[in-house]
């Protein structure tokens, strides 16, 4: 079976071959990946998109694909402090762990921060043919077989904090909902126009979406979300189904966002991505909402994947093919990408439970 | 309450700066004293905030715009509390662990804290252990370590060990949190508490201050 008639059932609730699978990694998690598989890749991996030559995730079976046009392929863009187009400066933090040093790319300083600089900021411009060179060429070499999603995370909230400062913009939420409304729309503006390109390109379905959840609570109330977010969301969804009805739309917020997911629904969403179970528990949201999502994640990158064994893996793969994927409406993947902390055993566990494993 | 104590209370609440500045002007001009209003204004209504925060009915926005009212009092305050002679409750140190920039969460413990009373020795995100050491002189009562990254949760372990290594241990409690720690986590490395908000933390806080003194 093709990957991509895979996803297409599994999103139309039906139970293809296997459950369809997706994994992203970290640079150096791809370096260890490479090696062990005995594979030659010619650049660097950015899970974010950019030099992303699908080498791995090709060998590896996976049946989506993903290129990212947008603010979030400022992650992991240099081994040294940066500053992105945008203006937003970065540095580069590394972490121990048993299998090496890695590296994350962590935003330091906010153009925006300073409220006399927003009017006259200018943020860079989506209609530049080069942002969409990989993805046509992706598309070219790929869409017969695969599943392409056309990534635009980090669409609205994450942009705009990351441009301001997080806590600054929680403020500007919560006491001056004109400069916040000003301040939201520089990033959903550049995004939308980057989504329905990609979607005008091909993609099969677009991957939107902010982290609005911590481990236990919303960071912000769902009556704010409904203010500042939802009618974007609702727009960017009505929009890009107007170019292409038969796209899909997925979802990504982390930790636990269970009181916003009836809304979610509501506006048109389709899928919902990435279900951290130890935020929410997938079985529980599956019952609840199952009838109307697909649900993209679930394999645990907190502890399951980097603490856990193989067995504890693949049990884990086992129950949500139960508990979640009976009857299709499940992409399995880890709720991040994979890091340098995850021993090889595990990832291998978790992909050849997934692969191996006939619905 | 006291009618001029609740106006200042409410101001905090929904973190209205103005009114709160206002308020302590009109109660300090009708002789409350001081303390009186740190207590039962200020540090009443940011132990409410925290409730509602608890309670799933404020959330990070809320709570951030209650706390800078409240600072905006305390700053009035501060310089009379001090001629009173009325102490923080406790000295707290709070870092995010080396290898870690994320901060809200340990911005927010920290506020919180500040909120009823406890004085607070932020020494910001990527801290070494050597820090934390240092920074524990005679007063400080508790450190707080915060961690974002399921990667960097062992240096939080580490941090413990040095402070152990250097024989300051029994000074001081040690409380752990952030997105991926838990409480059976915190008991592993040997930290004496766990909380999974910035309201639990501060309240799990103000519990060792009151056990010890």
């Amino acid at each position: 079976m093709k990957p991509r008639d895979r996803v297409e059932m599994s999103l139309n609730r039906e139970r293809p071959d296997r459950c369809p699978m997706q994994i992203s990694f970290t640079p150096e998690f791809a370096e260890r990946l490479q090696a062990d598989m005995e594979i030659k890749g010619h650049q660097v991996h950015n899970p974010h998109g950019g030099g992303n030559t699908y080498e791995l995730e090709r060998a590896l079976g996976e049946d989506l694909l993903l290129t990212s046009v947008g603010w979030a392929n400022s992650y992991y863009m240099d081994d040294k402090p940066y500053t992105d187009e945008w203006g937003i400066g970065w540095t580069v933090q590394s972490y121990e762990t048993p299998f090496g040093t890695g590296h994350y790319t962590e935003i330091n300083s906010h153009p925006l921060a300073d409220e006399t600089a927003i009017s006259g900021y200018q943020p860079p411009d989506p209609n530049r043919p080069e942002l969409y060179t990989a993805s046509e060429q992706m598309l070219r070499d790929f869409k017969d077989e695969y599943w392409i999603v056309g990534v635009t995370v980090t669409t609205i909230f994450e942009t705009a904090w990351a441009l301001r400062g997080l806590e600054q913009m929680m403020l500007d939420m919560a006491t001056d909902p004109d400069l916040a409304d000003h301040l939201l729309d520089i990033p959903y503006q550049y995004h939308l126009t980057a989504a329905k390109k990609l979607v005008e390109m091909g993609v099969d379905m677009i991957w939107t979406g902010d982290d609005m959840g911590s481990q236990h609570q919303m960071l912000i109330s769902p009556r704010m979300w409904r203010r500042y977010f939802k009618p974007r969301m609702e727009n960017f969804i009505s929009e890009i189904k107007a170019i292409n009805p038969n796209v899909k739309v997925a979802y990504h917020t982390d930790g636990y966002v269970t009181p916003i997911i009836p809304e979610l629904i509501e506006i048109g969403l389709d899928v919902l991505n990435p279900i951290q179970p130890a935020c929410m528990d997938p079985a529980d949201i599956k019952k609840q909402f199952g009838d109307n999502l697909t649900f993209w994640g679930t394999i645990d990158e907190q502890k399951t994947l980097p603490f856990g064994d193989p067995e504890d893996v693949a049990n884990e793969v086992r129950q949500r093919l139960e508990t979640v994927g009976y009857d299709g409406g499940l992409i399995l993947a880890p709720t991040h990408h994979v890091q340098l902390d995850t021993p090889l055993e595990n990832f291998w566990a978790m992909v050849n439970t997934i692969t191996g494993t006939p619905y | 309450m006291d009618e001029k104590l609740k106006a200042i209370y409410d101001a905090v609440l929904v973190g209205h700066m103005e009114n709160v500045a206002a308020g302590i002007h009109v109660a300090l001009d009708a002789d409350k004293a001081p303390g009186d209003i740190l207590d039962n204004a200020l540090i009443s209504a940011m132990e409410e905030v925290g409730q509602l925060f608890e309670n799933g009915e404020y959330f990070v926005p809320e709570m951030l715009v209650a706390a800078r009212a409240m600072k905006v009092g305390m700053e009035i305050l501060r310089p009379l509390l001090v001629n009173c002679g009325i102490q923080p409750v406790g000295k707290v140190v709070v870092g995010t662990v080396k290898g870690d920039l994320h901060d809200i969460g340990k911005n927010l413990v920290a506020m919180m804290m500040e909120s009823i009373g406890f004085e607070i020795v932020d020494l910001g995100t990527d801290v070494p252990p050597d820090q934390f050491v240092a920074s524990i002189q005679e007063d400080v009562d508790v450190v707080g370590l915060s961690a974002l990254l399921t990667t960097i949760m062992p240096k939080m372990e580490e941090t413990i060990k040095a402070i152990e290594d250097a024989g300051l241990r029994d000074q001081v409690r040690i409380i752990v949190g952030g997105a991926p720690v838990t409480a059976d986590y915190a008991r592993q490395i040997g930290a004496d508490g766990y909380a999974p908000d910035a309201s639990q933390a501060a309240r799990l806080t103000k519990g060792f201050i009151v056990s010890v003194k």
